[in-house]
């Protein structure tokens, strides 16, 4: 009979990883999540918040344990103390979001609502997906689809997604459907794959800045937490580009998680990265994964950017195109067609592993995680129309997003803000440091909420944990009345124009966390 | 004697030999404890025959288990002469025939007689009683592996997990214990599989060694293995552990998921829990002995994962079979009928059609887009609409408390684990819906009070399996004495399996019991609409005027019983209390259903028009009909059954046919259903409290009924004759052991009997 104990991973730590130093507490993995005092939570809160802006700015951060529930402080006499901090996520996640919703930009109907420019949808699109999903060959409606699947997902959507990536993927030898499990998102998938390869309390690695949506998916069921590898936007040494990922900042953080007693179970790559917009070389891959290897991690790759690469110089490479992975039964690929088909409200994801170890345990998971048999059918559908995808979607998507990234950049470079942008995502990683005055992230937050109360909403840095303040995400993949109302708003704050008064008084509010996705 | 057939069949010499290989594998649950003993008196071959496989005839085996003077050779002989006909049966009867010599120990493994394994005699030998009443597990060791030319296996190498006590240890007799792993087809086939890749891989890893050796001279020892060598032995502990995986299960069987519940019939709890941690040593022991200088263990998945896979492979074992050869009637009429999954196949013709009308194809950039996670606002409108009418609510209900997830277990599985801390536990009436078991299980680790049942009717029972305060109470005491934490209460109405309809003074009474424990009260309601005899009321929980704890009542509905669309993934939260329903709300990112089906969902649940004087009457009627077959059907043969005119199903009583009543038993005819290719879901399944209760599900169309119906009377014909045949057996070896016992050739004399004496009943009886 578990019983609540005080080092728990529900037990307070400070709001963000703030250490440079291995911290020594007694936080050892236990098997029972939850029942723990939330009592003092606050005080600690605040105490991190001291340290955090006494931190002198020479220090340099390496890598820091994510507590996902260290700002939390409400407690709730119907719900359980995980209940409770489940709650709290949802509350905390909303406030930019509900705003957005409860004010939304109409072109006709409210021309003063909100733009959204913070959550990463492709909204370029939709005339070409829905004229494709309207096709008569998308309406059959066969009784099986009616009934309890095959968990993994129907045999036909299976081989469909196999020779998908296969093709797109440039994949050396045709992937199996076998390996293949589909169920309703790349959230349910983190959820799923943080439940079957850790145990409580375990932690992936990650390199920060990250989608931050990560750490609540891994956390909700899973009780899995995550340390992030800090990138610098600086770049030193032998580093090429600002936020460069390297093996030495790896084996770093990997080795501060082990000094303090957290096991790591994994490594968590996305390429395209959220929010950079950077692209892995193969070089690069198969060094991250060779680390992998050498400390016996699994890596979970997750490609949902995989064709949005708008950038024909670029030349992406999926991981499943690598030739002898260094360790195959541990590399976990991930894609979905919320990004590359801008359907993020279908729900549709998919993971390839040739682990069948781990396939089946995601798969026994998967009940939770169905998705709806007309949904698999069209999606079977869609994926199998090649003709469709090579002539007609990608070249008019990747035309529209480059039409787009082009317009959003030139603005920026018009207005003087340093950008950092790759050609592939949605999003641009812009760097307003120069507009903070005070290099931390209360500012930021600040600067947050003058867009947001200009009617433009945005992705601050601390949502990805990025440790310097000062960094937003700018998603362009937008109408272009939208998107050039959207700049001029930003503008406007940028230009201390705005019509809003500087200070607002809702400091109190909670921290945001939105769906960034 | 038996310990020379080993030194005979070559064990003792070969182990000297540096190449050997080590693997041991000894005999889980079902080569039973109980035999092990006995059956070490004769060699391997014996034990395992095609003929007791068949359990066409048990006096071979139980007459040469009985008696330990029954000579090696003499027993030996019969099996393997009916090998040839086993086919790949060979590998385990005739191992010292037909196998490699390093191959020997696998072959011994399999069979008792790695009770007499050479080096482990005296106190740690598995011969030793401790072993005997522990041996439920499998140990792996290859120690060649580790230290080339050792003559003696390392002790510590040779670990032996020992996982349950002794009282965890089923008790069967002997014949159940065989037959039930005999009967287990599917697993045994992939098991010969498995042995099969897995004497090919340990070939090639032995070749390795053995190219290996012989550039020994060059390669100094201490470079350790190269990695062809390591990724064999990767091979090898995967095909292990998937073996051992197998294993378990036929262990356990089809019996499903045990209910971690705290009543002496479950000790399938703990066994459960043990084979996820089991699977979990097998890696351990392999990795420690592969990677022995290697300090950090690795394995590909957590204790969780593992457990999660084995629990999911035990229970969908039958419905994946089902999955991959479904009965069809033109091209497939050998396949499995599946009366086992409550789903109702009647109506899909009206809904093919209702979702093939072209009001059904809308597509709108909204759809396509991240929406309200609680879902789309237009559908919780509908969904508080349509649930406001059909569950005759007071006061027009609110779609700000309306959640709606993929799936009824998704909700079940996100409310769970936001009323519950991990351990915590819901008092759940048993019988009960196995997938709520599944559910609380896997993702929110919440444990299940059964309040167990009773069919017996009595003063306080007046019909059966009726629940009580009393009960209630009595359960809640119970957990609490055993330190269980109790937060609530899981009420299924209209009742699964039971089809039971609470009526609204008893629910009141269960409501009131919930509020003064304040405990929550979770309410599935998915049979709501599948009421199909008029003269029944069911009344919804929402329909009450003042519900006692309206904080801590949450109502589960979805479209999946009641529309026939499971395939559609759409489940719902109705309850008053807004912090449950935000909390729940961050669960769409997991549990999210598309914006298209939400759209589809929402038009049909929009469409009164057809659903009240289409759907509805048309899919009671043919309810009804299926009914009326399936209970004059039973009434005919004589089998007693509940049903109250709701749900999809009738409860059935096939007590009468199992000897003893047992849930050993009950598994055993549960498998000789499937042998016949019929699915139905056994009462252990449903945490019932008495062995021999069956839920077969009606609502399929009459042509698969009867042909199901067919199915069925063959088993249970054969189930009677089998009985008459085992009294005689025991009989006829009452008589035998009656007989004096002198000499040694009494053994062939007594096969003799035995059999002549069988055959000439047989005959008699016309089998």
């Amino acid at each position: 009979m578990p019983r609540p104990r005080p080092s728990s991973p529900y037990s307070a730590r400070s709001p963000s990883p703030m250490f440079t130093l291995p911290q020594k507490e007694s936080r050892k993995p236990t098997t029972c999540p939850g029942s723990v005092s939330t009592r003092g939570l606050h005080s600690i809160y605040g105490d991190g918040l001291e340290r955090e802006a006494a931190r002198k700015p020479d220090q340099k951060l390496l890598y820091g344990v994510g507590d996902p529930t260290a700002m939390f402080s409400s407690d709730s006499p119907h719900l359980s103390s995980r209940g409770s901090i489940i709650k709290w996520f949802w509350d905390s996640a909303e406030e930019g979001y509900r705003t957005y919703h409860m004010d939304e930009y109409d072109e006709d109907k409210n021309p003063g609502g909100i733009i959204n420019l913070g959550t990463s949808e492709n909204k370029l699109c939709f005339d070409l997906l829905s004229r494709r999903l309207s096709h008569s060959d998308m309406l059959r409606v066969e009784p099986s689809l009616l009934q309890y699947p095959d968990w993994r997902g129907h045999l036909f959507l299976r081989e469909e997604v196999a020779s998908f990536l296969s093709f797109y993927c440039k994949s050396p030898a045709p992937l199996k459907p076998e390996n293949v499990v589909v169920l309703n998102g790349c959230a349910s998938l983190f959820s799923a794959l943080a439940t079957v390869l850790c145990e409580v309390g375990e932690a992936f690695l990650i390199p920060a800045p990250y989608y931050g949506a990560i750490t609540q998916h891994v956390y909700l069921y899973g009780n899995v937490r995550l340390v992030c590898v800090y990138l610098d936007s600086e770049v030193t040494g032998l580093e090429t580009h600002p936020f460069q990922l390297t093996v030495d900042k790896l084996e770093m953080a990997l080795q501060g998680a082990i000094s303090e007693g957290v096991k790591v179970k994994g490594l968590i790559l996305i390429n395209p990265q959220n929010p950079l917009g950077d692209i892995y070389s193969p070089g690069e891959l198969r060094e991250y994964l060779e680390f992998a290897k050498r400390h016996a991690l699994h890596v979970m790759v997750d490609e949902v950017y995989m064709l949005s690469v708008f950038e024909e110089s670029v030349g992406y490479r999926s991981v499943l195109s690598l030739e002898g992975l260094p360790d195959p039964q541990k590399t976990h690929v991930m894609w979905a067609t919320s990004k590359d088909f801008g359907m993020s409200g279908l729900r549709f994801g998919t993971l390839y592993t040739e682990n069948q170890d781990v396939a089946t345990a995601v798969a026994s998971l998967c009940r939770y995680h169905g998705l709806s048999g007309f949904v698999q059918y069209q999606m079977a559908q869609l994926l199998r129309d090649r003709d469709w995808i090579n002539q007609v979607y990608l070249p008019e998507n990747h035309a529209r997003l480059k039409a787009a990234h082009t317009y959003v950049s030139e603005e920026l470079r018009a207005m003087g803000v340093p950008f950092l942008s790759h050609g592939a995502g949605f999003f641009i990683w812009v760097d307003l440091r120069k507009f903070l005055p005070e290099a931390t992230f209360e500012e930021e937050r600040l600067l947050w909420r003058r867009f947001l109360e200009n009617k433009v909403l945005l992705s601050f840095g601390k949502a990805f944990e990025c440790k310097e303040p000062g960094w937003f995400r700018l998603v362009f993949s937008d109408k272009a009345h939208r998107l050039r109302l959207g700049m001029q708003r930003i503008r406007q704050v940028l230009e201390g124009k705005s019509q809003v008064a500087e200070d607002p008084p809702s400091c109190q509010t909670q921290e945001p966390r939105g769906p960034h996705r | 004697m038996p310990e020379r057939a080993w030194e005979e069949g070559g064990v003792e010499g070969g182990n000297k030999s540096a190449q050997q290989i080590w693997i041991l594998i000894l005999p889980l649950r079902f080569y039973s404890c109980a035999t092990l003993p006995k059956a070490s008196n004769f060699s391997a071959p014996g034990v395992i025959s095609k003929r007791s496989w068949e359990h066409g005839c048990r006096a071979e085996l139980d007459g040469a288990r009985r008696d330990p003077a029954v000579s090696a050779s003499s027993v030996a002989s019969l099996p393997r002469a009916r090998a040839t006909r086993a086919g790949r049966w060979l590998l385990w009867e005739g191992g010292p025939v037909l196998c490699p010599p390093f191959f020997r120990p696998l072959t011994c493994a399999f069979s008792a007689s790695a009770l007499s394994f050479p080096h482990q005699e005296g106190k740690q030998g598995f011969g030793d009683p401790f072993w005997r009443s522990h041996a439920t597990v499998v140990v792996v060791g290859a120690p060649a592996l580790c230290r080339r030319g050792s003559s003696q296996p390392d002790e510590a190498h040779m670990s032996i997990q020992s996982r349950s006590n002794p009282s965890d240890i089923p008790h069967m007799s002997d014949g159940q214990v065989w037959d039930q792993a005999f009967r287990n087809h599917s697993i045994h086939t992939c098991l010969m599989e498995m042995v099969l890749s897995l004497q090919q891989a340990v070939a090639d890893h032995i070749t390795q060694l053995a190219t290996r050796h012989q550039q020994q001279d060059l390669v100094p020892e201490e470079q350790g293995h190269n990695q062809p060598i390591w990724g064999q032995e990767a091979l090898l502990g995967r095909l292990m552990f998937q073996m051992v995986n197998h294993l378990q299960f036929g262990a356990t069987g089809g019996q499903k998921f045990q209910p971690p519940c705290p009543s002496e019939d479950s000790k399938g709890d703990v066994r459960s829990r043990e084979q996820a941690q089991v699977s979990k040593q097998i890696y351990k022991i392999f990795y420690q002995l592969t990677n022995f200088e290697d300090t950090s263990i690795n394995y590909v998945l957590s204790n969780r994962g593992v457990e999660t896979s084995a629990l999911y492979h035990g229970s969908f074992q039958d419905y994946n079979t089902y999955q991959g050869n479904k009965y069809h009637e033109d091209k497939n009429t050998l396949g499995f009928i599946n009366l086992g999954t409550s789903e109702n196949k009647l109506c899909t013709d009206l809904l093919t059609e209702r979702l093939s009308r072209s009001d059904m194809n809308y597509i709108d950039d909204d759809l396509l887009q991240y929406s309200d996670w609680r879902g789309q606002p237009f559908l919780r409108e509908e969904v508080a609409q349509f649930l406001t009418y059909y569950c005759k609510a007071p006061a027009p209900l609110d779609p700000e408390n309306v959640v709606v997830l993929n799936g009824c277990s998704s909700v079940f599985s996100a409310l769970a684990t936001v009323l519950c801390d991990p351990g915590e536990a819901f008092l759940v009436p048993t019988p009960t819906y196995s997938d709520f078991v599944f559910s609380a299980h896997l993702y929110a680790k919440v444990d299940l009070v059964p309040v167990d049942l009773e069919s017996q009717v009595s003063d306080a029972n007046t019909h059966p399996f009726q629940l009580t305060v009393d009960k209630l109470e009595q359960a809640l005491l119970n957990a609490k004495l055993e330190g269980k934490k109790v937060r609530g209460l899981v009420l299924i109405n209209p009742q699964n399996p039971l089809g039971h309809i609470y009526s609204q003074d008893s629910l009141m009474e269960y409501l009131e019991f919930a509020k003064k424990h304040s405990l929550h009260v979770i309410i599935d309601e998915i049979y709501m609409l599948s009421v199909f005899d008029e003269s029944i009321t069911f009344r919804s929980v929402l329909s009450m005027e003042s519900l006692p704890d309206p904080n801590k009542t949450h109502m589960i509905w979805g479209t999946s019983k009641d529309f026939g669309i499971s395939g559609f993934r759409f489940g719902t939260l109705y309850t008053h209390n807004k912090e449950v329903a935000l909390a729940m709300s961050s669960f769409g990112y997991l549990h999210g259903i598309s914006g298209i089906t939400q759209y589809k969902l929402h038009r049909l649940l929009q469409d009164r028009e057809w659903i009240d004087n289409v759907y509805l009457p048309t899919n009671h009627s043919r309810l009804q009909e299926a009914h009326r077959f399936i209970t004059n059907e039973l009434k005919s043969s004589k089998i007693p059954f509940l049903s109250h005119g709701s749900g999809l199903y009738v409860w059935i009583s096939l007590r009468k046919y199992l000897d003893p009543c047992t849930f050993e038993e009950e598994l055993l005819l549960h498998r000789r259903f499937l042998d016949k290719k019929l699915i139905l879901s056994c009462g252990k399944t449903f945490m019932c409290k008495e062995p021999g209760w069956f839920r077969l599900v009606f609502a399929a169309t009459p042509l698969l009924l009867k042909h199901a119906m067919q199915r069925f009377y063959t088993v249970l014909v054969e189930q009677e004759q089998d009985w008459v045949v085992k009294q005689l057996e025991d009989a006829i070896n009452q008589e035998v052991e009656d007989l004096p016992a002198s000499d040694a050739s009494q053994s062939y004399s007594r096969e003799v009997i035995l059999t002549s004496g069988l055959e000439g009943c047989c005959s008699d009886l016309g089998l």
